[in-house]
């Protein structure tokens, strides 16, 4: 976890508001480092993870979270964290000869057209449901939705899958959802499918980090913008959610950490 | 307009309240509610966007034991099987709202709020809540229909249609800051209400709100006012022409003068008319050509009396 | 929950596998193995296990080499020469290290391109910058003595083309090509689509085209039986499988996103890249794929290819282009080089290169790729 990151969102791994749903999303910029912050952070204040890694394997946030500190293996042997390889699942399912039945996690992959991801929430909920151990609120971090987005899966279909997410983890387990959503890379590009995923996702967040490339252009020194929203949450003070509290910190990543810093005061410009 | 959609003395029928990501109307279709919970209506709520609970945040504590809340939150689609006999975003229709209601209604004619609309148009076609919607509004069982629905989460053809059908339609968009005032006095959206009569006129006005902690709204007036917070009186409007050493105006006598003047070349007036007198037989073309060029250089155009 | 466990084994059993691209290992076996693979050196950043492209300075314009398990993507030029031209560098290489080599085209047969692939300098290329530093050095007063500006007489010459000091990677001469007992001794599959296509019953898989499903069972196939997936725990000599893909996405491997705005195929290619992907992750292989990104009509379809990639780099000839008009630009370069994006691959930075203009040209020994400044 990010200790910058931390006293901008104002959390401890003692101390973090529950029932939360995260969007994490991005442009010109990735924003997968906030995953691993995440995950990093989650494990150190003792929550049980349930993982869906759909785009990179096991071993490398295995590697990454070891350089935070955490060790990822030790964790899923113990059974606080589950950890969802979607790359693997997915061969074995599209190679597949016979059909697969509609419970299996990644069904979806299965049909064609994809109609909903109910195997995949049948896996979350049995995981968070499950067995609570000595662990902490039910965590759930998704990376990342919109790659199912080039499978195949509707918006639609994302947007049910999230709905149920926040309603069994957030509403009625009082756990934390966290959801990475890579956005539109260009000016003008017309994903329709991924900005109705965004809306949909942003109306019902109570937070929002949105990662952005330099508005002018490349730099070696800063690599990009952090936009944090809080949509106002359950009960929180303005839970109107009218007024949205928005910050911009700027960012730069390093071996072992991202540094957040507020605009123009990068080490390299002051 | 806005206080009378809130206060119910808008005429009843379909209220429809449009909103975007960057500012969410709930806590307009929530201030609706309030009001209604404290006029002792009776309120049914159809929820899939947001439990329970934090629907029922903020609202008045007393009045809200008589809210009525229909789950549609924690089970829409059927995927866990827990709610059965709970609401489901799947098939809906006049004849399920109406039996749901009326199994727990007071004697009062009741107010449905929807929250949100976008769920049960994700999952039915747009034909059939149309017309589960005009069914609902032609029941003598409801006062008022509040529906909450996210514009951007639909083409535009279908918000189009569901405000269609719309007797009221309240746009909120985010307050930008206009005319400098920030802080705590600023308002935090404007709402641009439609109403249609049913005498056919067209009521439009456009409001800047805050809603209060306690859900009241505190209405501003139009935002295209500078200084939302006094009155702006007309005359601190800049006049260019005052305060100058030479006299920019005309006297009543002296337009009289300058419209009478005869300018030079100009043609007279009875030359004017003889020449814009219809002739008979139309375009004739009389040309008498010269040896050299006809052209006359001062007046190329010919129309000068020269 | 017995579908749990199953996934538990089968993580344990790829383990090996997985561990020896630069996670900290625990099995000493593995830790020896993965030096003694050919052709292949742990990365300076972050020990991940690399290999060389077959193009010097494109492997420093990629942060070193390409890591093995990940996917290289090439958006072509305009006529395919250059695009195609490191291709056969990329298979070239392979086969100068001893690496296995799968070649899958739909356009040439696959036996064309080994043809014309270009033959290795065997001896060392003199750096043509060192040396002409170096005559520079020994006599100074014949450098060009400057008149004005003489407070920079003695500074460095500015290094324009892009090269690391540890040479790693060969040199090949494009206007010979290999000799055929090289190329016989390399282990090839290949893979050509129209000899495939005689199809039998259409699978239910409509999710991707038959083209790409029939390339995705031959590419596992490959990989299962010489055991590129630690299946097979034999002590055999390791190798790594480099598979070169030309041309993906066009018309000729069934797929339409290159001549329809709204193509009915239009998650074939990007479920196929991410199969791809779990394939590369889970073997000691490393591909590069040719897509003809300028005929593809939907950008959106081209952004989520490019996300679904690891390593993507764009050439842009000055041919095919409207900068064919300005003739300064030919006189030094041949086509301009973007770097769209470079993977961060177990660790949380990627190597971020200095500035993003570059330009690349094709000499008749090298493929060099330089800042581009005039």
């Amino acid at each position: 976890m990010f200790p910058e990151l931390n006293s901008i969102l104002n959390t401890s791994p003692d101390h973090f508001p529950r029932g939360e749903f995260t969007l994490v999303s991005d442009r010109q910029a990735d924003a997968s480092f906030l995953i691993h912050h995440f995950l990093s952070f989650y494990l150190r204040a003792g929550c049980k993870v349930c993982f869906l890694g759909l785009v990179q394997s096991f071993s490398h946030y295995s590697a990454v979270s070891q350089r935070l500190g955490v060790n990822l293996a030790q964790a899923k042997e113990k059974g606080q964290l589950v950890f969802l390889e979607g790359l693997k699942e997915t061969l074995s399912i599209l190679l597949r000869e016979n059909r697969s039945s509609d419970t299996d996690t990644l069904s979806f992959l299965s049909r064609s057209p994809c109609t909903d991801l109910r195997g995949l929430f049948g896996f979350v909920r049995g995981c968070v449901r499950g067995e609570q151990g000595p662990w902490g609120p039910p965590v759930l971090i998704v990376d990342d939705l919109s790659v199912m987005l080039s499978l195949g899966v509707s918006a639609d279909a994302l947007l049910d899958f999230s709905h149920y997410c926040q309603a069994t983890v957030c509403s009625e387990l009082q756990g934390n959802v966290v959801m990475l959503t890579r956005g539109e890379d260009e000016e003008g590009e017309d994903d329709e499918d991924l900005g109705r995923l965004l809306t949909g996702l942003a109306h019902s967040c109570h937070l929002a980090l949105r990662v952005r490339g330099l508005a002018t252009g490349y730099c070696k020194d800063i690599h990009g913008e952090v936009e944090l929203c809080w949509r106002g949450g359950r009960t929180s003070v303005n839970f109107s959610g009218l007024t949205d509290h928005r910050r911009v910190y700027q960012y730069k990543i390093q071996d072992k950490g991202v540094s957040f810093f507020a605009r123009g005061t990068s080490s390299a410009v002051l | 307009m806005l206080l009378e959609i809130i206060d119910g003395t808008e005429g009843g029928g379909l209220v429809v309240i449009k909103d975007s990501v960057n500012c969410p109307g709930r806590c307009l279709l929530k201030s609706c509610v309030n009001a209604a919970l404290r006029r002792k209506e009776s309120v049914h709520v159809l929820g899939f966007d947001v439990s329970e609970e934090e629907l029922r945040a903020g609202l008045d504590g007393e009045a809200a034991k008589s809210l009525v809340f229909h789950n549609g939150y924690t089970d829409p689609l059927c995927w866990t099987g827990m709610g059965t006999g709970q609401l489901t975003a799947l098939h809906f229709s006049a004849q399920e709202i109406r039996a749901r209601i009326s199994q727990s209604r007071g004697p009062e004619p009741v107010t449905l709020a929807v929250d949100s609309l976008s769920w049960v148009l994700r999952h039915n076609p747009t034909a059939s809540v149309c017309q589960s919607l005009q069914e609902l509004r032609r029941d003598g069982l409801l006062k008022r229909i509040l529906v909450l629905l996210h514009s951007d989460l639909h083409q535009h053809g279908m918000v189009d249609s569901v405000c269609h059908l719309a007797s009221t339609v309240v746009t909120v968009a985010p307050f930008s800051g206009l005319g400098g005032v920030v802080g705590e006095t600023a308002p935090q959206g404007i709402a641009m209400t439609t109403q249609r009569i049913k005498s056919g006129k067209v009521l439009q006005e456009e409001e800047c709100f805050t809603v209060g902690q306690d859900l009241s709204v505190q209405v501003y007036g139009r935002p295209s006012q500078p200084g939302l917070t006094e009155p702006e009186p007309e005359d601190s409007q800049a006049d260019p022409a005052a305060n100058l050493t030479f006299n920019l105006r005309l006297s009543e006598h002296e337009r009289q003068a300058k419209d009478n003047l005869a300018l030079p070349f100009a043609f007279s007036q009875e030359k004017k008319s003889a020449l814009l007198r219809p002739r008979a037989g139309g375009g004739q073309i009389l040309y008498e050509p010269d040896a050299a060029d006809d052209f006359d250089q001062e007046d190329p155009d010919d129309d000068l009396d020269v | 929950m017995a579908a749990r466990m199953k996934n538990v084994n089968k993580a344990s059993l790829n383990q090996g596998v997985s561990v020896t691209v630069g996670t900290t290992s625990f099995q000493k076996k593995s830790r020896s193995k993965f030096v003694s693979i050919p052709g292949t050196r742990p990365s300076v950043q972050n020990g991940q296990l690399i290999v060389s492209t077959g193009v010097t300075s494109l492997d420093y314009v990629i942060g070193g080499g390409l890591a093995v398990g990940s996917l290289l993507l090439i958006e072509e030029d305009k006529y395919d020469s250059y695009s195609r031209m490191l291709l056969k560098y990329f298979l070239a290489e392979g086969v100068v290290c001893g690496h296995s080599l799968f070649i899958a085209s739909a356009k040439d047969h696959p036996d064309e391109i080994l043809k014309e692939l270009p033959a290795p300098l065997l001896d060392d290329v003199p750096n043509t910058n060192a040396e002409h530093l170096q005559k520079q050095g020994s006599d100074p007063e014949c450098q060009d003595s400057m008149k004005i500006a003489w407070r920079y007489q003695n500074l460095p010459q500015v290094q324009t083309t892009l090269a690391s000091s540890t040479r790693f990677g060969h040199y090949f001469d494009v206007s010979k090509s290999m000799n055929s007992e090289m190329r016989q001794a390399a282990r090839c599959d290949l893979f050509f689509l129209p000899s495939e296509l005689p199809l039998e019953s259409p699978e239910d898989i409509s999710r991707m085209n038959i083209g790409y499903t029939k390339l995705l069972r031959s590419i596992q196939g490959v990989i299962h039986r010489e055991g590129f997936d630690g299946a097979c725990l034999q002590n055999k000599p390791r190798s790594i499988l480099r598979i070169g893909i030309h041309s993906l996405g066009s018309a000729l491997w069934g797929d339409d996103i290159c001549y329809k705005e709204s193509p009915h195929y239009a998650h074939s290619l990007t479920t196929f890249l991410y199969s791809l992907r779990a394939l590369l992750r889970g073997s000691l292989s490393v591909c590069m794929v040719t897509v003809p990104s300028h005929l593809i009509q939907n950008k959106a379809i081209m952004s989520r290819v490019t996300k679904l990639c690891d390593t993507v780099i764009s050439l842009e000839s000055f041919r095919g282009s409207k900068r064919e008009t300005n003739p300064l630009y030919k006189e030094y370069h041949e086509g301009l080089l973007h770097v769209k994006q470079i993977p961060h691959l177990n660790c949380l930075r990627c190597e971020v290169p200095d500035t993003k203009d570059l330009a690349f040209k094709l000499k008749r020994k090298q493929f060099t790729i330089e800042y581009f400044h005039l």
